[in-house]
């Protein structure tokens, strides 16, 4: 089991020399319970420390990297079954399949498919993560040179090659060597020669079983032949297969930390249909899943997946944050009211669902305060007179509207003295504590 | 090593309910999670209604809007078409009409309306207001009248106005949705006030309430995951209805189903964009846990039913 | 224990009225009825206070200390009040506290203040933006924060880290989590760290007659695990506080216990 920081921390030198770059060794063992920190950046601690650190602080589901340089995704490392219970770590890769049977213009289109598949939604720049480079057509030159080819065209995408041909495998593997690219996969009958060539290439392997029961056996042999960074199938193929065995694997590795399935799965989401083939991969996406392999990458289906898996992996302890502005809710003209609340997502949503409600338009004015809800963003200094002062100020609505009236919610009442003391001109006024009398309480100041 | 399954099984059930008095539709009835057949008993597939409304959908979308060109005029030549030609399991009539800022129909022009889709179509209905409180309470009491004896689904009682409804739901022989903010606490008293003033618990369906993918997915996720790991491991009996994802009603109103494709062009086509937005909350909320579900368009539909038969 | 008491906030209507007239009246009567009630320590909670704290927090440190012979804990986020608090406090009747110092940048110089005036001070537990997860990220950030205190000059018998009690009724998981960080606070050091929390916040949002239930109860728990200071209302948890230190052998029982 997982060490507390206090219990590292009585394995420390207890110096705090400040060389691992924490103040104090208590500071660093606490970084070290959290995984934010490696022994590694301690020079005094002694050996018989590191290996009891170094059995102990070994993440249940194993961090593997795929790929190199800015775009590389790191995997494993996941804590939770729930993702209510703590932040699940790493979003899986989306990774596109290729067919080295495929014509040349279909390998082009899908390369510049992946290339072009960057976009930035609500701050994070996401994008199809890896190409599998499928050896359908059993022939290892035509492998090797749509590997090639890949490399050359979309040299910073991490490469998965899908074949269970050792010869197969080396030449493929030889332009992204060093690049922790993938090479699927090890089975029980090639498993010595595929780690020979892993090795070489210092890619990551493959393992490949029908059943968990297999699997476990396999990634055992691997290892022994001594192979660390793997990822795993368990031959799901079926929604229902991949789902049984990503629960069985993810609880048997956080709930009995079972060392043989503690490695980042890799499922096939491919479907004949793009929208069917959707639904699966967020199976995947929701259900455990580190790389989930698809067929095609039509924006559309990008922009679902890349959005769900955005959303399952947000922080549930951090506040979801809306980005601070003026938003214009139904068509407000410059004669509209204008409110104002924290930056909260679930606040905002809240209130501009029922300003909507109202059918009164108008301006609300979402100010950052950390995602902090109304009461608390004014207890903790968020949400003062002088801060929302200041955002009336430099947001610019002064230019939009003809009045000067801001809507406060009910909650803090007391801050409209200080408002108005700060903001020349205007006029405060006191709206509904709870968002869903704002529809009355618009309507009949509309009315007034 | 042999590898030993860590297998969970749970002291608690979800309620079945079985609705309908033509054609019966039965959901719910799990004793483990979604999908979750190799450790437990998941008799019943989830159930989609089809959505529809008592005016024309002018507010949705494009994309969904003309699937009903022709039919959306009258609600019972939409529920019929949903019936005959989509092979709806069931049809949700929302009464949007009746809101005093659209339409402001009369309670008793709602109890019409519901009389004539019940007259026309065998599948289970149900029917849902138009989210006024005050109205609601009004309108849902006279469609449940109307409805007696069908036993439907009557929606949605919310902490400000369960009473009357519950009432009206259990004098007339129907189930009731019980919709609370995306609050689990909330839900959970919600329901106990609902059993408290005896409406049978196993005649409720809760609505933890939805939202689209992009728009704060997570949160209904999570609270449906918190609600029925509270059904199942604390055995807790109030939580035990099933879980409605009402969730058509959230997708088409967002950007990604109304930005066109000149305008973004990276987003990609609208057509398969929102019918994929839509897909994708159903089917990431049956992950969650939902039972029922409640979706416009056509196409969205059928992948959530090919998902689930490549889940059951 | 030691019971900071909590009914002279901003929050609380009669209070605000009573601070913004500068009427000594109902400030002096709360503070007298939580002294008798048991309470060590009075917390002066004046709010974010932008303006005019400085001299709102002179006059309320004057017009508690005038009434009871009792330090004071000043609670907001405005560093000029507090130092103008801290001014002005008779240490004779105990050493002052600053409520509080945290992760969070804008509150560091919260700890120079309890160097500068040698006082003690409450350290929240979180950082800029979210709440910590559990125990573990709670003691995280305690860490840096001692490690802080101590380069500042501070004694760390001056902190009393508060891993931030949360609402029940909102984020139920944290309540046991909360628990098990005051037993983990007291090994971040020997002699053992000291604790605070604010206990009313765990009950915050419930209905009035349960309010008080969830609070004694909740801190009979954090008591058994070693808690050396609330925040709270000290008419209402005292008896909990007396009879939790019977218990638990902190004093000597004797059938009249509640009455000393």
């Amino acid at each position: 089991m997982a060490l507390t920081g206090v219990q590292i921390f009585k394995l420390l030198p207890k110096t705090n020399c400040k060389k691992c770059g924490f103040p104090t060794c208590l500071a660093f063992a606490m970084k070290l319970a959290q995984r934010q920190a490696s022994l590694d950046a301690c020079p005094d601690v002694s050996e018989e420390a590191k290996a009891t650190l170094g059995e102990a602080s070994a993440p249940p589901v194993r961090p593997v990297t795929l790929g190199a340089g800015d775009k590389a995704v790191k995997m494993g490392e996941e804590t939770v079954l729930f993702r209510h219970e703590k932040k699940f770590v790493n979003p899986p890769a989306l990774a596109l399949e290729i067919k080295d049977t495929e014509s040349d213009d279909a390998v082009d289109a899908k390369i510049q498919d992946v290339v072009g598949s960057e976009i930035n939604r609500v701050g994070q720049l996401l994008r199809i993560d890896a190409v599998f480079l499928n050896n359908d057509s059993g022939d290892a030159g035509r492998l090797a040179s749509l590997a090639e080819k890949v490399a050359q065209k979309a040299p910073e995408t991490a490469v998965i090659i899908g074949t269970e041909n050792p010869e197969a495998a080396d030449a493929a593997i030889k332009p992204f060597s060093g690049k922790n690219a993938i090479l699927y996969g090890a089975t029980e009958a090639n498993a010595e020669k595929m780690a020979e060539v892993a090795k070489a290439a210092k890619a990551v392997l493959g393992v490949k079983a029908d059943g968990l029961d297999a699997l476990s056996s396999l990634t055992e042999k691997v290892k022994s032949l001594g192979v660390d960074d793997m990822v795993i199938d368990p031959g799901a193929r079926s929604a229902k297969e991949m789902l049984e065995y990503n629960t069985f694997i993810r609880r048997a590795a956080i709930k009995k930390n079972f060392k043989p399935l503690g490695y980042p799965v890799i499922n096939f989401a491919q479907r004949d249909d793009a929208l069917h083939e959707s639904l699966v991969a967020g199976l995947g996406i929701a259900k455990y899943a580190s790389i989930v392999v698809v067929s095609s990458a039509e924006k559309w289906k990008n922009l679902a997946l890349f959005t769900l898996r955005q959303n399952i992996y947000t922080d549930p302890q951090v506040p979801m944050q809306v980005e601070q502005k003026i938003y214009k809710i139904g068509d407000p003209t410059p004669d509209s009211p204008l409110l104002i609340t924290t930056n909260f997502s679930l606040t905002y949503f809240i209130v501009s669902g029922e300003v909507e409600n109202s059918k009164v338009p108008a301006h609300l004015a979402i100010m950052d305060c950390e995602g902090l809800s109304v009461l608390t963003a004014w207890a903790a200094g968020k949400f003062t007179g002088s801060k929302i002062a200041n955002f009336i100020k430099e947001s610019g609505i002064e230019n939009e509207i003809n009045h000067r009236e801001l809507i406060i919610p009910g909650y803090v009442a007391i801050l409209s003295g200080a408002i108005e003391e700060k903001l020349e001109g205007w006029k405060v006024t006191v709206g509904p504590r709870e968002a869903n009398a704002l529809p009355a309480f618009l309507r009949s100041a509309q009315a007034a | 090593m042999a590898f030993v399954p860590p297998k969970e099984s749970f002291a608690g059930r979800v309620f079945p309910v079985t609705i309908g008095t033509g054609v019966q539709q039965t959901f719910g009835g799990e004793n483990t999670l979604p999908f979750h057949s190799f450790e437990g008993e998941v008799p019943n597939r989830p159930l989609i209604a089809y959505e529809i409304q008592d005016v024309p959908p002018e507010d949705w979308p494009e994309t969904v809007r003309r699937l009903y060109d022709g039919v959306s005029d009258d609600p019972v030549k939409w529920a019929k078409y949903c019936e005959e030609e989509l092979k709806a399991k069931a049809v949700a009539l929302r009464l949007v009409g009746t809101h005093p800022d659209s339409k402001d129909l009369s309670a008793d022009d709602a109890a019409k309306t519901v009389t004539d889709v019940l007259g026309a179509i065998k599948v289970p209905l149900i029917i849902l207001g138009s989210n006024h409180v005050e109205k609601d309470s009004e309108v849902l009491v006279r469609a449940a009248e109307a409805a007696k004896g069908y036993d439907c689904v009557i929606g949605k009682a919310q902490e400000a106005n369960y009473k009357t409804i519950a009432a009206a739901a259990m004098a007339n022989g129907h189930k009731l949705i019980a919709m609370s903010e995306l609050d689990i606490n909330l839900s959970k008293q919600l329901n106990i006030l609902l059993t408290q003033m005896g409406f049978d618990k196993e005649k409720l369906i809760t609505d933890p309430m939805c939202s689209a993918l992009g728009y704060g997915l997570e949160y209904t996720y999570s609270v449906m995951e918190r609600i029925r790991l509270a059904a199942l491991s604390q055995n807790d009996a109030v939580m035990q209805p099933p879980m409605l994802a009402d969730v058509g009603m959230y997708v088409w109103k967002i950007k990604e189903t109304q930005a066109p494709e000149d305008v973004l062009p990276e987003w990609g086509s609208l057509e398969e964009r929102g019918i994929a937005w839509e897909a994708v909350t159903a089917s990431s909320l049956l992950m969650a846990g939902s039972e029922l579900l409640i979706m416009r368009h056509q196409r969205a539909v059928e992948a959530v039913e090919l998902f689930v038969d490549e889940l059951m | 224990m030691l019971i900071i008491g909590e009914k002279l906030s901003i929050i609380a209507k009669r209070v605000r009225e009573a601070m913004m007239k500068r009427d000594k009246g109902p400030i002096q009567e709360i503070a007298v009825a939580q002294k008798n009630a048991g309470a060590g320590m009075i917390d002066a909670n004046i709010g974010p206070a932008e303006d005019g704290g400085e001299e709102l927090m002179e006059w309320m440190v004057t017009t508690i200390q005038e009434a009871v012979q009792l330090p004071v804990c000043l609670d907001t986020t405005n560093h000029a009040a507090i130092e103008a608090g801290l001014k002005v406090h008779n240490n004779d009747y105990g050493t002052p506290m600053i409520n509080s110092t945290s992760n969070d940048p804008e509150r560091f110089p919260m700890l120079e203040l309890a160097a500068k005036y040698n006082c003690l001070i409450i350290g929240l537990t979180v950082g800029k933006g979210g709440l910590p997860a559990d125990e573990e990220e709670r003691s995280a950030i305690a860490a840096e924060i001692m490690a802080r205190t101590m380069e500042y000059g501070l004694p760390l018998e001056n902190l009393y880290l508060d891993p931030l009690v949360l609402q029940i009724a909102t984020t139920q998981e944290q309540a046991v989590k909360v628990i098990k960080t005051i037993k983990m606070f007291q090994e971040l050091n020997d002699p053992p760290m000291k604790t605070v929390v604010g206990l009313s916040n765990i009950s915050n949002g419930c209905p009035k007659d349960v309010r008080h239930i969830l609070n004694k109860y909740y801190l009979a728990l954090l008591m058994y695990e070693g808690l050396t200071a609330a925040i709270a209302d000290p008419s209402e948890v005292i008896e909990t506080v007396k009879t939790i230190d019977v218990i638990t052998g902190k004093t000597l029982y004797a059938h009249s216990y509640l009455e000393m």
